[in-house]
This record gives C-alpha cells, structure tokens and sequence, in this order.
C-alpha cells in the first residue's frame, strides 16, 4: 500500500523500510528457506544448463568450455543456415509439426469426453474401476507398447492381421505403409494418455458447486443440457490453460514415441526433431548443429505459448503467463 | 523447534550438493614400475567389453569367472586393478558415442568404427598413441609381435604423425558365408546350390513344399531371412555383383562404408533381393525389427521356419544364446554353408578384410594410465594369456586330443559358458583363434563350437575362403568428409536398402535412386571425392572410377 510521504517520513524512510523487512523476514524466514530447495534446483538444472546454449553458436569442441570455443562462421549462425539446408532437418521439422498437431486435434479433446462420461456414471464402483484401467496405460514405457504394437500389427505375424485374414479379409499395413502408420502413431497415443489426462479434468468437474446442478435440475435441464451449460463453462478455465500448454509444446514431443515406432519404411513420416536431433547429434556428434536446432524448437515453443495466451486474454479468460 | 527443523531440512538437502563441488578431483601420479615391472603403487583402469546379453544375462559380461582370472593376472603381474564397463555389442557405436559425449568412457575402447575414433580425437578427445607407444615400446614385446608393426602403425598419419587407435589383428579373414537347411534339402533332393538361379529355385521349392517341411507350421515358412541390416545380411549376394578385376586402389577409395555399399555393382544384388521379396521367398515382416536387434530373427531361425540366411562364417554354430545349429539338432535339422553365387568372370570371389580389418583400440583423452593401459595389453597380447582366454581351463572347456589339436567341450559348469565365440570381448588385440602354431590352428579350427560336428566349421570355411581376394588397405591420414557422419549414413544406407527390397518391382529403381542420390548428397559424394584427392595426394597416382559410375 502507498503512504503520502512527508518531508519529516521521507527522511527516515529508509531505516523504516529496513525494520519492517527485518521484522517480516523474522517472521517468515522459514517459508523463504523452504523457497531456497526449489530455486537451487531450478538454477542448478535449469539456468546455468541454459548457458551452453552458446554452442549452438560455436564451433563445439570436446575439451573446452562453450566460453572459450571458437565463434561459428556467418557471425555464428552457420548451423541455423546449415539446419535449413538440410533435407532431413526440413523433413523433420514437418512431421513434428504434423504428428504433434494431428495429437492435438485428436489428443486433447479425447479426455474431455471420457471425463464427461465418467463423470456421467451412477456407479462409482464402476467408475472407479474404469478410470483405473484407463489410465494404466500410462504406466507403460513406448518401449513396451512398440513391441506390443509390432506383436499384434506387424503385416504377417501379427494377430490382428492374422484375425483379418483368417476373416478373408487383406492385411492392413498398420505399421508398414506412411498413412497407416501415422494412425496408429496418433490413436496410441490418444490410447496411452486418454485416462491419465482425465486426473486434471476429474478434478476440476468434483470443484463445481451441486447447487448449479441442483438449479439446473429445477429449471427442467436435461444431461446433456446439464454437461454443455453447467459442467463444460466450469471446467473451462482449465481447458484454455492445458490448451495453452499444449500448444506451447507444438514443436516439442518426445523422444522415446516416434523414435521406438518408427522402422525404415516410414522413416519420411516418423522422422521427428528429437529423433534428428538424437541421430545427427548424439550419434554423429554434430552438438553446434543439434544444439541450432534445439533452440529454434524452444523459441517457436514460446511464439505459440505466448501466442495462445494472447488469444485466450482476448477472449476474456486468464491465461497462464 | 517447527523452525528448527526446516532449518534443518534445508541444510541437509543442500550440504550433498556442497560436497559434489568439491569431489572429482584426484592427483594422479607419474607412472613407475618397480624392478619386478610392477606399478608401485596399484593403478586402476576401466576396460571396455561387449556385452551380447546372452544366456539371458545370467552370466554379466563385466563379472564372470573369466572376467575375475584377469583381473587377478592382470593385478598379479603389473599391480593393474581392472574394472570392465559392459557396452552392448549391436549397439556399440551408439553406446560408446554417448559413453564418449559424457566424459565416461573406460580408459581403453575398442570400436569396430574408425570413424567414430576420429571424430572424437578431432576434438581433441582421445589420447595421441603415438609417443607412447615410442617411449613404451621395450616395454610392449608381445603386443607387437601379435599386431605386427602393421597394426600397429596402421592409422598412423601420415603428414601430422598422430596415432589415434591399434588395429587388432584378424587372424583368420573371415566375413559372411551363406547357411541353408541341409535337412530340407535332403528332404526334397535337391543338391547345394552353385548359381543364382538354383538358389532362386531352391527359395521355391521351399516356399511351395511348406507343408511337407513344416507339417501344422507350414504358414509360418520363411524360405529366407534378412535383417533391416541388409548390407551385412545380403553381402555374399551383394558382392557376387561386383565386377571381376577392380584394382585394390578403387575398392578402397569406394570402401568407406563397410557394408561395401558404394562398389559398382551393389544395386544388382539389391534388385535381385526385390525380387526375390516379391516372390514372397524373404521374410515379410523384416522391416519393423530395429537394427541391432536379432533376438526376433534368431527366434524364427530356432523355431525351424528359416530355410536360408547370410551372416558371419561361424553365427549358426555359435554358442551362448546363439545356438542356432545346436537347438536345431534336436529336432534333426541343421544348416550348412552353400556357395551359390559366382560373379561375372564365374569365380566365386570372396572379399575379405586384410589383417587389419578388425576392432580398433583406442584411449579416450579421459584416460589418465596410458602406461598401465598399455600394459594391459601387453598382458593381452602374451600367448599363453590370450590362449587361456580362448580356450579355457584344460578338462573344463577343453582336451587335448592326440593329435594335439584343441577340442572345445561342451562347458561342464554354466559359469565357464563364453559369451562371444573364442571370449573375442576380451581378447580385444586378436579375433581368431591362435593356438601358437600354424599347425595347430588348423587342427583345431573345427574343434572350437561345443556340440556341432566340426565338418560344418570346416566347410563354411573353405567356402569362404574359395576364390577369397583381401581388400588391401591404405593409409592416407585423416578425413575430413567422413567426420560426423558415420551413424547417420549408416542409417540412411539401412533404410534406404529396406524400401528398395520392399518396394514394387516397378518402383525399384526408383526407390533406389533416390535413397543412393540422397546418400551421395548427404555426405557419400564427399566421402568419395576426398578419398580420390588424397590418395593422389600422397601417392601421386589418379584412381580411376569405373565408366557409368556417377558420383
């Protein structure tokens, strides 16, 4: 709170200040010790890493530190200029677009609704029982679920093909052709995350107040009329913050997914930034570059973040930054 | 007291990150042997070793009665104490790449990948032998007299005098030989196949006679199989491709890529794969196993549904989690190696790698005993050491017969099993069995697989050895182009090969064409280039490309 300052405070001011920082730091100096874990933590793994961005503007070298490695021709942008010359880079720039845009139009609304029709459930024994099941799946590693992947959609041995074709049907190419493939990528992670991803909305659907539901219930509101007018604007905060997030992550993704789901055949589609990066710079060793690359993948990151919040403050809700 | 306590709590989880400050700084000493030619004082060294996960892991790669008799040599004769770091053997470029970015690599490497060694040492992360090796030499006899000052002197360059790795010697020159199923060629009567067209013919009549080789599995015939690792599974077909008298000067300055991708020819012997997947003769679903990962492919060949692959001379009739030939025994099968490809003069040329063909021992800059490291493999290197390895305790693995030949015997107690066939992972100076006399070698050469009659060793050798033609090496110093893309060419080379297979025979060339323009374009074309120039360079003599071969 602002005081009107007088000539006769003004003078004192400043021992003022510092009794009463003495006084409050007296009494919350714990809660600033406790603050001191997570900000170490944060600087330790998270600000001086940030330091060695540099090498993406550096000839990297093994045995010096990114301070004292030479400068990169071009003022230090050859591997910018070298990334976008490269076919692959380009390549995987597009599948990551693609993949991670094609996750998110199928992705983010899938546990929504399987929120919404949990949620609509009379037995909670049931439901318990569902939402357990459901979000199994996360627990499993992307290495597990490409070998289960190839146990049951590989073209000849696998079981659902060989269901099809004892059905008289013709083998699908789930795994073997790009557009199959780019299905099955997208559907099991829709199937990975789906249950997982309801925690949050779960929650968000116990906080409404029964009484908007009790109202709606006197004014003659039917389910589905309660779900669009009362459960889905109460929750809607948290959609724009998640989707915000979300979109954040546009150029993001991980590693582990397309990189274990991924074979020769559909190398054009499954070939992802983290994969480039994983193959051209940890395997080839190509740090400068790969580091080029990881830097333009945060700095499109934070555009689409910054991006969707302004979109959000302009609808009117809160957004996140 | 509350405040206290998160005082407390606070200290106590920052003060470990106070102490990860101040540790990781150790002196090290200067290097002394006493007069006994011990370390005074006991010098520690990590070793690298393949580790193939066989026999299910119950026996690790870094800790086995194999791995305790060495450290216990070692540390006897030179006051070493050995620690070995497993690297998984199909895998191993990747591993010791990331090993290397993290500053964990063990003090002495070995790596079937030269180029990985030279993009480490160009930036100055792997330890110039050359002074070493000089000032230690009186104290390495038995290293040079197993490598040989060619082996030893190898990579040494040539304009700036830097040693960056020992080549280990290859003993015998081996590469790939092809297996077929003795059992259902018996069956169906049919004799060993001598030309393609047999062999193709063969393909067939295991495809159409499924039922009567596999009864109730005849859905599950394969009459022949392949890895995503087309280059090495295919080559005794690749090779036979390759065009009759080309100079030993062009086959290197095209021999960059081991695989041989880059040798006229090559797309032949792929076409002739399209075809044969196409006539459904391969194995359908190759594509979706990952490189380095032969545990599907092995299974299906165990299980009988294989009728025919290629791969290393001896890979059926390896033990230890291999075991192809033995599991197929009970059963009454069996694969023996066939010589079905003659190439365009009708001999049945073999290339194989010179002596120098094998792993490269290298020292990471991390090291800090290139003495003891040395010595290690001084201690490698002595016969009776290396012998040991190779062969066992005598009436545990082995006898002596009386001809004094070594007869391997089938491992009476679990822990003597080896890991890789004559414990190669150890013995990273030699791959080969030596017994110590020439005689004695080819006695025993037959002898050495547990449980398989050694007339199958014995052939896949003299077949592999049958019109055989070493690939004689050059030394031209280091190379630039090659620097930074020895994975990522390896992988476009496996991917590319994977979708000319598959691909429609229509669209072979096609398919082909693009991937071998994206290879040039990506760093092959480079590659090439530089080897042509400096070759020229040093030797004063231009190599000559083929005509119609366009880079």
């Amino acid at each position: 709170m602002r005081r009107p300052t007088t000539a006769l405070q003004a003078r004192d001011t400043g021992s003022d200040r510092r009794k009463r920082f003495k006084l409050y730091m007296h009494k919350y100096w714990t809660l600033y010790a406790l603050l001191a874990l997570p900000i170490t933590y944060f600087i330790i793994f998270k600000y001086i890493p940030m330091t060695y961005i540099q090498i993406a503007f550096k000839r990297y070298s093994i045995i010096q530190s990114p301070w004292k490695m030479p400068l990169a021709n071009n003022h230090g942008w050859q591997y910018f200029i070298q990334a976008f010359r490269t076919p692959d880079f380009l390549r995987a720039l597009r599948n990551t677009f693609m993949l991670n845009f094609l996750d998110l139009v199928m992705g983010f609304p899938a546990p929504i609704i399987l929120a919404l029709l949990l949620n609509e459930l009379p037995f909670k024994g049931f439901k318990r029982v569902t939402q357990t099941v459901a979000y199994m799946p996360h627990f499993l590693s992307w290495i597990i679920i490409s070998g289960l992947a190839r146990q049951l959609f590989a073209p000849t041995s696998g079981l659902v093909n060989i269901v099809i074709q004892r059905l008289g049907g013709n083998p699908i190419p789930f795994l073997n052709k790009p557009v199959h493939w780019v299905a099955t990528y997208v559907l099991l992670g829709v199937w990975q995350s789906m249950g997982w991803n309801t925690i949050i909305y779960l929650a968000a659907i116990t906080a409404i107040n029964p009484e908007l539901y009790e109202a709606a219930d006197i004014d003659g509101a039917g389910r589905l009329q309660k779900i669009w007018y009362v459960t889905l604007p109460s929750i809607k905060g948290t959609i724009i913050v998640l989707l915000i997030l979300a979109l954040g992550n546009i150029l993001g993704g991980g590693f582990d997914r397309p990189y274990t789901l991924g074979n020769p055949l559909v190398r054009n589609v499954s070939e992802v930034i983290p994969t480039f990066v994983y193959s051209w710079g940890i395997k080839g060793l190509q740090f400068s570059l790969t580091t080029a690359v990881g830097l333009f993948q945060s700095v499109v990151g934070v555009f689409f973040l910054l991006g969707a919040d302004f979109l959000a403050k302009r609808a009117g809700e809160r957004g996140i930054v | 007291m509350k405040r206290l306590l998160v005082l407390l709590t606070v200290l106590a989880l920052l003060l470990p990150l106070s102490l990860f400050a101040q540790g990781a700084k150790e002196a090290t000493t200067v290097a002394e042997l006493g007069p006994d030619g011990r370390f005074t004082t006991t010098r520690k060294i990590t070793v690298e070793v393949f580790d193939r996960g066989v026999d299910d892991g119950r026996t690790p790669a870094e800790n086995n009665v194999w791995t305790a008799w060495i450290k216990a040599e070692v540390l006897k004769k030179y006051n070493i104490d050995v620690t070995f770091v497993p690297v998984p053997r199909w895998t191993e470029t990747d591993a010791i790449n990331n090993l290397l970015a993290a500053g964990d690599a063990p003090d002495v490497c070995y790596t079937y990948s030269y180029p990985t060694v030279q993009q480490y040492a160009a930036m100055g992360g792997v330890t110039d032998l050359a002074p070493y090796v000089e000032q230690y030499k009186h104290l390495l006899p038995n290293l040079f007299n197993l490598l040989e000052e060619i082996n030893v002197y190898n990579n040494l360059d040539p304009k700036t005098g830097t040693l960056w790795a020992l080549e280990a010697r290859q003993f015998y020159p081996h590469r790939n030989s092809v297996f077929v199923r003795e059992d259902w060629l018996k069956k169906l009567g049919l004799a060993a196949p001598t030309t393609h067209a047999e062999f193709e013919a063969m393909l067939k009549a295991f495809k159409d006679n499924a039922q009567l080789l596999l009864g109730a599995d005849a859905s599950k015939m394969i009459p022949m199989s392949i890895s995503v690792d087309i280059g090495w599974m295919g080559d005794p077909l690749t090779t036979s491709f390759v065009p009759e008298g080309l100079s030993d000067e062009l086959l290197w300055a095209l021999g960059y890529d081991d695989r041989r991708i880059m040798w006229p020819g090559y797309k032949d012997g792929i076409r002739l794969l399209n075809k044969w997947y196409n006539l459904g003769y391969i194995w359908k679903d190759f594509p979706l196993y990952p490189f380095g990962d032969q545990t599907y492919h092995d299974n299906l060949v165990r299980a009988g549904f294989v009728g025919a692959f290629m791969h290393n001379w001896d890979y059926p009739y390896r033990a230890g989690g291999i075991d192809i030939q033995t599991t197929l025994a009970q059963t009454g099968g069996s694969f023996i190696a066939v010589d079905p490809f003659p190439n365009d003069a009708g001999l049945y040329r073999k290339y194989l790698p010179s002596t120098t063909g094998d792993r490269k021992i290298f020292f990471p800059n991390t090291n800090k005993e290139p003495l003891a490291s040395l010595l290690y493999l001084e201690w490698l290197s002595t016969l009776e050491n290396r012998k040991y390895l190779q062969i066992g305790p005598v009436g545990v693995t082995h006898k002596v017969l009386d001809s004094g030949a070594i007869q391997i015997i089938p491992a009476a107690v679990p822990e003597w099993i080896q890991n890789s066939a004559d414990n190669i992972d150890y013995t990273m100076v030699i791959n080969g069995k030596d017994m110590g006399s020439a005689q004695l070698n080819g006695l025993s050469l037959g002898l050495g697989y547990s449980g398989v009659d050694p007339r199958y060793l014995e052939e896949s050798y003299r077949i592999e050895q049958n019109d055989g033609r070493i690939v004689k090496n050059f030394t031209v110093g280091t190379l630039e182009a090659q620097v930074g893309l020895d994975n990522v060419l390896r992988d476009k080379r496996n991917d590319f090969l994977v979708r000319a297979v598959v691909a429609p025979t229509a669209q072979f060339d096609a398919v082909y064409d693009a991937g071998w323009n994206d290879y040039l374009a990506t760093g092959g074309r480079a590659i090439i280039r530089e080897r042509l120039a400096r070759y020229e360079e040093i030797f004063g003599v231009k190599i000559q490309l083929p005509a119609g071969y366009v880079l």
